[in-house]
């Protein structure tokens, strides 16, 4: 059985004026099916470009990317998919219920079928009474809200989650968390990055640490904590590989 | 149903709504509502060919502010899928791109069917107004009919410009600059066809004389919009055929097509970062 999502010696760079960034170099993943695999780095070490790259957003310079054995840029793969970017947008001229039949639609259900399934998702992130108002006047995490239905709506087997709790109140990640760990209950793979650590230690069964487009950790959280806090570990792991890159 | 007709239809539906709320719409539909009145105080300048003139007005008043719908309206939502990264909701989905710009186009053109026909009515109201005041001043061959297909044609001509905004925005960086770009293929397109004409009919074209091949090529690259300008066929009642009307349906369908399917296969090469 192919694993969920597999990432193999990816390399990634964005041309600027005359300079050439690499955001990715060589990264390689696997994660298996059922599993919650937190993707931790600092601010510029390539999460969002690695998701984006999974999404077919952008193409790689080399390398190869599957999901469920689907080739990325040859198979079409997006219908197993929920996406929630870090600043969802929606068009603000759009009820909730509207945004979600549209994305409903668009990943082949029935309208009888999204009829029953918008107001149950609506109610289950607390949107029942916004479900008619139109989306621009919703706050930030009313919006992180609705990009998780509009993630969830289809009932896809891996959800890619790019900073599910940004912007949101303590109430909102709690709201999600549960929402996270009852997808992992019912057996989905969630892939997400965040540098909220503990949401990442709350959740996670696997850890990747990428730093400046390098992969320095892959494996169990356990391992990687082993008896002292993930935030300590994570900073010194961070502050070596910087202090090794520069003795180089 | 197949799928892909569904989200053609489901992105046409959604970006007609999303169009049909926004501000920028109704400040447009009202400008030309005033305007479209103004035309009996213009009208009223003029102390002969009054019914000529209203025409003229009428019509160029739709022209004007479909080109405003086009250029500061369907450009915005589409600048703004790519700016506010709406794209990733919609494009995140089991969708082509090629889908998602025939959606678009569709949505952005039935924006424009439906402000054609409230600017086009508000017009056609001001000019009955001023044919029954001004009644010797209709012209002798008047047809409401060939008026309707006029008015037809200037919807078509501004299909074919939203066609052409598409290709300039997906071949652009900027909104910016895919707005310069649409612009002035508009400017080009509306007046090639006058350009062809001197320099075919006039040897003293100065630094264009001998240029008549590169006009002629840039008259199959550029849209050929004033096939479409029919202001004076309707205001002087001459003879608009179905034949004629037939083949515009076809240049604006199959240039429409040229146009979506090029920028289908730019979109295609563009990073979403």
């Amino acid at each position: 059985m192919p694993p969920a999502i597999q990432i193999d010696q990816i390399n990634k760079s964005f041309l600027s004026g005359r300079t050439t960034n690499y955001a990715l170099n060589n990264l390689s993943l696997i994660i298996q099916k059922g599993e919650v695999f937190g993707f931790l780095g600092p601010n510029g070490a390539g999460k969002s470009t690695t998701i984006k790259l999974l999404l077919h957003f952008l193409r790689p310079d080399s390398g190869t990317m599957q999901i469920m054995g689907n080739t990325i840029g040859r198979d079409e793969f997006r219908h197993q998919i929920g996406y929630l970017s870090e600043f969802p947008c929606f068009y603000d001229h759009l009820s909730a219920t509207e945004t979600l039949m549209l994305a409903g639609r668009l990943s082949g259900m029935s309208k009888n079928t999204l009829h029953i399934r918008i107001p149950e998702l609506l109610a289950r992130m607390g949107l029942s009474d916004a479900a008619n108002r139109r989306v621009g006047g919703f706050s930030k995490g009313m919006k992180q809200r609705l990009g998780m239905a509009n993630a969830l709506i289809h009932n896809p087997q891996i959800l890619i989650f790019d900073e599910p709790m940004s912007g949101l109140d303590p109430i909102g990640r709690h709201l999600i968390k549960d929402i996270i760990l009852e997808l992992k209950k019912l057996g989905k793979t969630i892939f997400f990055s965040s540098h909220i650590l503990s949401d990442i230690q709350a959740l996670c069964d696997r850890i990747g640490i990428i730093h400046k487009g390098k992969l320095l950790y892959d494996g169990k959280l356990a391992d990687f904590i082993q008896n002292d806090h993930l935030e300590d570990r994570f900073v010194a792991m961070i502050e070596e590989n910087d202090r090794a890159a520069i003795s180089h | 149903m197949q799928q892909s007709l569904i989200n053609i239809w489901v992105l046409a539906l959604s970006t007609m709504i999303e169009g049909m709320r926004h501000k920028a719409l109704w400040a447009i539909v009202v400008f030309a509502i005033i305007i479209s009145m103004t035309n009996i105080f213009v009208t009223n300048l003029f102390s002969y060919d009054l019914g000529k003139v209203s025409i003229e007005f009428g019509l160029s008043s739709v022209a004007l502010t479909g080109l405003l719908l086009v250029f500061f309206l369907g450009m915005k939502i589409l600048a703004d899928d790519l700016e506010h990264n709406r794209i990733y909701m919609l494009i995140s989905r089991p969708v082509s791109v090629g889908q998602y710009i025939t959606g678009k186009f569709f949505g952005l053109g039935l924006i424009l069917l439906i402000g054609t026909t409230i600017i086009g009515l508000g017009s056609t109201l001001s000019m009955k107004y001023v044919l029954f005041r001004y009644a010797p001043f209709v012209p002798p061959d008047f047809s409401w009919t060939t008026y309707v297909m006029a008015l037809s044609c200037q919807w078509m001509s501004l299909l074919v410009v939203l066609a052409v905004s598409f290709l300039c925005f997906c071949f652009a960086k900027q909104p910016f600059v895919a707005l310069l770009l649409a612009v002035s293929s508009y400017l080009v397109g509306q007046n090639l066809e006058l350009l062809r004409r001197v320099i075919n009919e006039n040897p003293y074209t100065g630094a264009l004389a001998g240029q008549e091949k590169l006009v002629f090529a840039l008259s199959w690259i550029f849209p050929n919009l004033s096939y479409f300008d029919k202001k004076s066929v309707a205001a002087y009642g001459l003879l608009f055929s179905g034949q004629e009307f037939l083949f515009l349906c076809l240049y604006c369908i199959s240039y429409c097509a040229l146009m979506l399917y090029l920028a289908t296969l730019l979109f295609n090469r563009k990073e979403l970062a």
